[in-house]
């Protein structure tokens, strides 16, 4: 295990030399245009989000006293632990050990389905107490932000399945698709990270 | 198993649940009574930019990544927590 993990670093290590100067873009760039117009997507709800806050921060403060933080929190750890293994499932799939690479996958795969298990166990309360979009406007950005980031996440879980399937198949495993899936997972991460700031941290 | 605990990818991850721990922390304490608290939100927010960074260098590989993708990144996270601060304190 000490071997094989060392040995993934190196790999690592290689394919920046090799890389060289003018840097490697992980997967495929058309990913890459995608993440990055989601980013900005979503860097125009978050704004808006504090732009309404803003006008009424009365009842932003109240509503957010009723979310569940520690479900919130749980997830975010959650989604940084499934990141963490799809990061170094990426880099001993890059090594040439894809063993290692599908233990890897097989445990984010794990953690990324607790966070949409978790998310139920938190709304379906919220939702029986008659917390429901239609409640104002924080409820509104929470259900439609938290529900497309989830969408986003399902999706993700997918593109995993499909990552896995890429590195059982027989032969040379496509670093390219494992990248690209990667790429997609993390980003899903970071959209998570501002979402758990804004919904349940900020006051 | 050592060598997993000790790459640098674990450590990262170490770091992000501890502020992610810690900003949890902040809410609850300093943001208890759900008032209006300046340095709760911006330490929150402040936190969170730095976990994005973080994220993006690291898991997503964009600190070996070539200028332009580390401009637009970053450009992204700074313009973003830029915003949301200052749409936050223009409205108090």
């Amino acid at each position: 295990m000490t071997d094989v993990a060392e040995g993934s670093a190196t790999g690592v290590d290689q394919s920046q030399r090799a890389a060289g100067a003018r840097g490697h873009v992980p997967g495929e760039s058309s990913m890459w245009f995608f993440v990055i117009g989601d980013f900005l997507i979503f860097g125009v709800y978050f704004v808006g989000y504090m732009y309404f806050r803003g006008q009424n921060h009365e009842l932003f403060l109240s509503s957010q006293a009723r979310l569940n933080l520690d479900i919130g929190a749980i997830n975010t750890v959650v989604l940084l632990t499934s990141s963490l293994f799809v990061a170094l499932g990426t880099a001993a799939a890059r090594a040439g050990n894809t063993a290692d690479a599908l233990r890897r996958f097989w445990t984010a795969l794990a953690f990324g389905a607790a966070f949409p298990l978790l998310k139920m166990f938190e709304w379906i309360p919220e939702i029986s107490a008659g917390l429901t979009p239609g409640t104002n406007l924080f409820f509104m950005y929470y259900y439609v932000m938290t529900g497309i980031h989830l969408c986003h996440v399902l999706l993700g879980l997918v593109i995993m399945c499909f990552v896995i399937r890429n590195l059982k198949a027989p032969g040379t495993p496509k670093i390219s698709f494992v990248e690209t899936g990667a790429t997609y997972w993390h980003m899903v991460d970071v959209l998570w990270l501002v979402l758990f700031a804004l919904l349940y941290l900020m006051r | 198993m050592t060598s997993l605990i000790r790459n640098p990818l674990t450590i990262v991850w170490a770091l992000l649940t501890t502020v992610t721990i810690a900003s949890s922390w902040i809410a609850l304490e300093g943001g208890a009574s759900h008032r209006i608290n300046t340095t709760v939100t911006t330490a929150v927010l402040l936190i969170a930019a730095v976990k994005a960074h973080l994220v993006i260098r690291h898991f997503m590989e964009v600190r070996h990544a070539p200028v332009w993708l580390k401009a637009t990144t970053s450009g992204w996270v700074l313009a973003l927590f830029a915003l949301l601060l200052g749409f936050y304190f223009a409205s108090l």
